[in-house]
């Protein structure tokens, strides 16, 4: 009587304990995940530089997820996503299938790239989570993470656009579009500059100029087109070279990374930066990096905007679990919390319309920092990410052609 | 009189050159809103400290951590590099210049040439992302100098006080404590010191061996860092400096001390 009990106990055991089986849990209905989900682990991998997103992630989605299913999350602060790439496909290398050191990874651009043309990335599952219906996968901005599909291969977590930040204090007026501000530059020697390629935001401030010399965006989008480059290329190149003597340090050198642009910024060295998370800005003022009178505004030209994913690696232990809290991080509610200014500042990757009413209400409640310009005012002129290779031919010839 | 004033004057040198780098992280750790070209920070604050001792910042336990590895790391590399530095020190043999130059090659070589290497390595042997494993890669850079400090020593012991114990009666375990251990005692703490600051400073063979898992003090140092948070970062880094000076303290009067005639000028 009981022996086949127990057998089926333990084959039903056997089956469900295997969480690192992701074929297995894609013919699951998402009750079976939950259940198998329950009383596991979470290892994160996340970029750990700005002690209010870890704060949102270890404190309101750690309780969440020990409450309501007693998983436990692991939040491990990372510099750069390419090094976990890195460790993945060394994982892989090594034959690492089911075991690997990664649950969830928070990623987009060029990392995603690597991760899915490695086959790297867990995929095919995202319609299984029941917050899958917030998203609007038919914008093309959520779609596409820097022109490459997602292919339910990873699940979009938060919406950025790029935008500027200067002293109102000693910088009244700032120019509003790309012509100004190449003009302003001349006008001002040594009061600005970027970081030099291949850095993130450095890169993203030349691709805007590559998008100006272009006469926009649309002959860009698309796969990479060698002599659609060239051409925009020889115009970029010359507008900067132009302005380079005019830049800080008379262009002779390049701050290396956005960190060093936000310090000659906070320390007055150049009147402007900028970021791809404007919400960053707030969170410089109310550390008392940069002076309270810093105001934000976008180009009526357009500025660019990404979306960033969270991704489940092929080789991670802990797949439902790592479903479960994707699926948190979806929630209405949890989009709407590291939405408030005091959280985070971070827009919604989920369409806020799909929400339940109170969440909607609280979306309309939210009053943003005084130092960020509202994603509402940037989204009226927003530009759209091109295609990895062009990033790549971008940074290149930034390299050979300015940065020499 | 007169010697002893220079000295002091030597001291103070020294106490400055080591405190005065150390001053602007002091200020900047209570500091907020410190911008050129202002002298003092506009306001004082103790949010760097409450972020760094947050319990979601990590840092203690990152320091407790960091100390445990450091103090497994120095035990085995003692362990391992006591019998070592005396066949060295002590004794002729053959191929003995290939073994000195095996030991010494990974304090000589690129410390990212070896990282990568070591990575495959111990991702087959299933040590990544483990603190045995973060332990036994901090062998590798500690181990050179502990035994080249040891060998030091022991290549000016003379082995016939024990011989002179031994044969007075002791026992091994009692030559080993009463005549062995006092002789190199200086040169073993200097040996300690080397293999515990070594391996609390590692930080590309921890970030590639422990895969981020393993979070000792410099990796989250270099990831505050690389936030942006002068404040914060600062306060960390007045953490991370303070078992270097306290080692430093109360090794320095054993390591100049009474034992100093018997090993002379170590290391060199």
């Amino acid at each position: 009587m009981l022996r086949p009990v127990l057998a089926l106990l333990l084959l039903t055991n056997g089956t469900l304990a295997d969480t690192a089986d992701g074929e297995a849990l894609k013919a699951m209905s998402w009750s079976q995940i939950e259940d198998q989900a329950r009383g596991g682990t979470v290892t994160w991998f996340m970029w750990g530089g700005a002690d209010n997103i870890n704060a949102y992630v270890s404190t309101y989605v750690a309780d969440r997820l020990k409450a309501e299913y007693d998983i436990t999350l692991t939040r491990v602060p990372i510099t750069d996503a390419a090094d976990i790439v890195n460790l993945i496909l060394n994982e892989g290398e090594a034959g690492v299938t089911d075991a690997g050191s990664v649950d969830l990874l928070w990623i987009n651009g060029e990392n995603f790239r690597s991760m899915k043309q490695a086959d790297l990335a867990f995929c095919g599952y995202t319609g299984i989570l029941p917050n899958d219906a917030l998203i609007n996968w038919d914008n093309p901005a959520i779609a596409n993470d820097f022109g490459v599909p997602v292919d339910g291969c990873e699940v979009p977590w938060n919406t950025v656009q790029f935008a500027f930040a200067h002293d109102s204090a000693t910088l009244t007026d700032p120019p509003r579009d790309m012509a100004g501000l190449l003009a302003w530059i001349q006008a001002n020697p040594g009061r600005f500059t970027y970081p030099a390629p291949p850095d993130f935001t450095g890169s993203a401030f030349v691709r805007h100029v590559f998008i100006y010399a272009a006469g926009g965006p649309e002959a860009l989008l698309g796969p990479f087109d060698q002599a659609k480059f060239d051409e925009a290329a020889t115009k970029t190149w010359a507008i900067l070279n132009e302005i380079e003597p005019f830049l800080w340090r008379e262009g002779l050198t390049y701050p290396t990374s956005i960190i060093q642009l936000n310090e000659l910024f906070a320390n007055g060295e150049v009147a402007m930066t900028f970021n791809y998370d404007p919400a960053q800005f707030g969170i410089a003022v109310d550390a008392g990096t940069y002076p309270d009178t810093t105001r934000s505004f976008g180009l009526t030209d357009g500025t660019l905007g990404n979306t960033n994913y969270t991704l489940i690696p092929f080789n991670a232990p802990n797949k439902s679990a790592a479903m479960v809290a994707e699926n948190l991080l979806l929630s209405g509610e949890a989009q709407l919390e590291k939405a408030k200014t005091e959280v985070w500042g971070a827009s919604p990757a989920i369409d806020v319309s799909r929400t339940s009413e109170d969440t909607q209400a609280g979306f309309v409640e939210i009053v943003g920092h005084p130092s960020v310009v509202p994603a509402a005012e940037l989204a009226k002129a927003a530009l759209p990410e091109l295609q990895a290779d062009w990033l790549t031919a971008i940074e290149k010839g930034w390299l050979e052609n300015v940065g020499n | 009189m007169r010697g002893r004033g220079s000295r002091g004057l030597a001291g103070l040198a020294l106490g400055l050159f080591m405190v005065l780098p150390v001053l602007p992280l002091v200020i900047w750790s209570f500091a907020h809103g410190w911008r050129f070209p202002s002298l003092w920070p506009e306001d004082v604050s103790l949010d760097g400290w409450a972020i760094a001792l947050s319990d979601r910042a990590g840092v203690l336990q990152s320091f407790g951590l960091t100390a445990l590895i450091a103090a497994a790391t120095t035990l085995i590399a003692l362990l391992i590099g006591l019998p070592a530095g005396r066949a060295l020190g002590l004794y002729r043999f053959r191929g003995k210049g290939l073994v000195a130059l095996l030991l010494v090659a990974p304090a000589v070589l690129p410390g990212i040439a070896v990282v990568f290497g070591l990575h495959g390595i111990f991702l087959r042997l299933g040590l990544t992302g483990t603190i045995a494993g973060v332990i036994l890669a901090h062998l590798v850079p500690v181990l050179p100098y502990v035994t080249l400090v040891l060998a030091a020593v022991f290549s000016r012991f003379d082995p016939a006080f024990e011989d002179q114990a031994r044969s007075l009666g002791a026992t091994p375990l009692q030559c080993l404590t009463r005549v062995t251990l006092p002789a190199i005692w200086p040169g073993l703490l200097t040996a300690a010191l080397f293999a515990f600051l070594v391996s609390w400073s590692q930080y590309l063979l921890t970030l590639a061996i422990g895969g981020g898992r393993v979070q000792t003090l410099p990796l989250l140092l270099f990831s505050s860092a690389s936030a942006g948070r002068n404040d914060v970062t600062a306060a960390i880094a007045l953490l991370y400096i303070l078992p270097g000076l306290l080692v430093l303290i109360i090794t320095a009067r054993q390591i100049t001390g009474r034992g100093a005639a018997l090993t002379g000028g170590i290391g060199s």
